[in-house]
């Protein structure tokens, strides 16, 4: 058994409504501790009904914004602007480096627009979001998040770029520097104000556009479902719904400290709830289960507080 | 033997301190040896012999009555020794082949096993009739929370323990405690004594158990959306199921579907694959 991270999810004033009953906020709030802090917001798709807390503050989203990739893509596709059945050619020699998919792959590739976008959101692999965003370009992106309403949300670099960063920041000493707390304040990837950067109210609010077929034609909505439905990861989101009738969606974004999920949970009564979830966490370790489940954990009090109103 | 066993008068006989201590092994000896022979009776003709079979002790008295008359109907001159063992003691002596059919709770580990159709019982909820949940025709199980839970111990059906509290929690009821019992007049007590609430199917309902007893203080409701149920089988080692185990599964299944508010379990909700699953149908 993992030892239980406790978190402590701070809760800052808010312009948002407030549905909940207070006891629930409360209850997110009360296993407090030092080790992982974060941000929350849950949005019953239908109802609207929502839960808050710090939903409204800046956060890095690291490969979260994938899922903007993603969206990006199916509505240049519904536009007519691309095909996803395009075949992409990914050369060993510039892709963008990754534990997964085609980035810890070592021969040439060869696939289509949507199985490049399967393997970004499924083993959220870098070198194939890095090929998606070399085809639509991280304008395109900002141009739909932006689109869609999500005025807190934008990409300032590739994944490639980001990683960049960090390796500047962390300097000679290499990843061991990443236990260093010098070096992980001065990463500019944990700052929201010079990376990819997003809020957990824009990201439900993103998925409830996708979930209620608003982001784009009810095929490309189809589409992003069934690929958010086929990430692989259990230990987050899906640690908090361990039940074979509930059907959990999501991305998931990872850097040194930080670690994030969105998604969404599907219940066989036809309830259906946007969560996002970003938080840090004091340990720079990176193998840190209990933190992961602390994901699992605040969406599940999220969703049973919204399906008890 | 060489230890003398009874000390002879010519006006009585009385049992010495040896023969005293030997006693109950001497009886476990008899008991053993009239059970090999009814196996190997069984073993010798096929249809008639000993079937030892095994209840869990939630079957309810009507049901095991219902169950000894349609096996007697079916099966004369079968010699059917019924036990009351948990599933888990169930499953140990079955795989052991010191039991030959039972009657399980799922979910259980089947391997090695053969099954009797699945059948389910839906729960409802047993709790004082002054607490105001009572007042409801329906309870969910959310109007539960504050109370106590009364569940049989862990380690009677452990998956099924734990299946039960998961759902619990999921339906907004986790319980402050799970004290342990099993037998209906413990859990009344427990039940009329302190502030907790227990589950079981319709037949348990207090005017079913006590019979003429017109208020016991405790009422029977069911569950709002019924998101509990237990699900048996009968249960039998893989390639054992003879004429006799037949009849067994038959009567037993006869007998749960009558008396026992029993109906086939048919799947009712999706199931949803994930990937970290690694299988896909």
């Amino acid at each position: 058994m993992y030892p239980r991270a406790r978190c402590t999810f701070v809760r800052h004033r808010s312009t948002g409504c407030d549905r909940h009953p207070s006891q629930h906020s409360r209850g997110l709030r009360r296993s407090r501790c030092h080790r992982v802090t974060g941000r929350l917001h849950a949005l019953d798709i239908d109802s609207g009904a929502q839960l808050d807390v710090g939903a409204d503050q800046s956060v890095c989203t690291a490969s979260v914004h994938k899922l903007c990739l993603l969206v990006t893509l199916h509505e240049l596709a519904a536009a007519g602007r691309l095909d996803l059945g395009e075949q992409i050619e990914c050369r060993p020699t510039d892709r963008t480096t990754g534990p997964t998919g085609l980035a810890a792959m070592l021969d040439p590739v060869r696939m289509s627009l949507r199985d490049v976008a399967y393997l970004a959101m499924a083993v959220s692999d870098n070198a194939s979001a890095d090929l998606l965003l070399e085809r639509v370009g991280l304008d395109a992106v900002n141009h739909t998040t932006a689109r869609l309403g999500l005025t807190r949300t934008h990409a300032v670099h590739t994944f490639a770029e980001l990683f960049a960063t960090i390796r500047e920041d962390v300097g000679p000493g290499g990843a061991q520097a990443l236990t260093d707390p010098h070096v992980i304040s001065r990463l500019r990837a944990l700052d929201p104000a010079r990376t990819n950067r997003s809020t957990p109210r824009d990201m439900t609010r993103l998925l409830g556009a996708v979930w209620r077929d608003e982001a784009c034609t009810p095929e490309h909505g189809a589409s992003i479902r069934r690929l958010l439905g086929l990430q692989v990861w259990p230990h987050r989101m899906a640690s908090g719904f361990p039940f074979d009738d509930v059907h959990v969606a999501g991305k998931t974004g990872t850097l040194p400290t930080v670690r994030n999920e969105v998604g969404v949970v599907e219940y066989p009564d036809g309830g259906r709830y946007a969560v996002a979830v970003f938080t840090r966490t004091a340990n720079p370790a990176a193998t840190l289960p209990a933190a992961d489940a602390v994901i699992g954990t605040t969406a599940r009090i999220a969703v049973d507080a919204l399906r008890a109103l | 033997m060489g230890v003398r066993l009874f000390e002879r008068s010519s006006r009585r006989v009385t049992i010495t301190e040896a023969g005293t201590l030997l006693l109950a092994q001497a009886r476990e000896l008899l008991a053993g040896s009239e059970a090999f022979m009814a196996t190997a009776r069984r073993i010798r003709d096929g249809e008639t012999g000993l079937l030892r079979a095994a209840l869990s002790p939630d079957i309810a008295g009507e049901t095991v009555a219902a169950l000894l008359t349609e096996f007697q109907r079916r099966h004369l001159g079968l010699e059917l020794v019924l036990l009351e063992l948990t599933t888990a003691q169930q499953l140990a002596r079955l795989a052991s082949h010191d039991l030959d059919v039972g009657i399980v709770h799922h979910p259980c580990d089947v391997s090695g096993l053969e099954l009797g159709p699945v059948l389910r019982r839906e729960l409802g909820v047993l709790l004082p009739r002054t607490v105001a949940a009572a007042e409801l025709d329906e309870v969910p199980l959310s109007a539960l929370a504050g109370h106590d839970l009364i569940l049989f111990p862990r380690a009677d059906a452990p998956a099924l323990y734990d299946d039960l509290l998961t759902a619990c929690a999921r339906n907004g009821f986790t319980p402050a405690a799970v004290r342990h019992g099993q037998g209906a007049s413990f859990v009344h007590g427990l039940l009329l004594s302190a502030d907790a609430v227990a589950f079981g199917p319709r037949d348990t309902r207090p005017e079913q158990v006590h019979g003429q007893r017109p208020d016991s203080g405790v009422v029977w409701r069911p569950l709002a959306g019924a998101p509990l149920a237990w699900r048996h089988s009968v249960a039998w080692p893989k390639g054992r199921g003879d004429a006799a185990v037949k009849a067994f599964t038959e009567a037993a299944t006869h007998a749960l579907r009558t008396t026992a508010d029993a109906t086939s379990d048919v799947p009712s909700r999706p199931l949803y694959l994930r990937p970290a699953s690694e299988y896909w149908l």
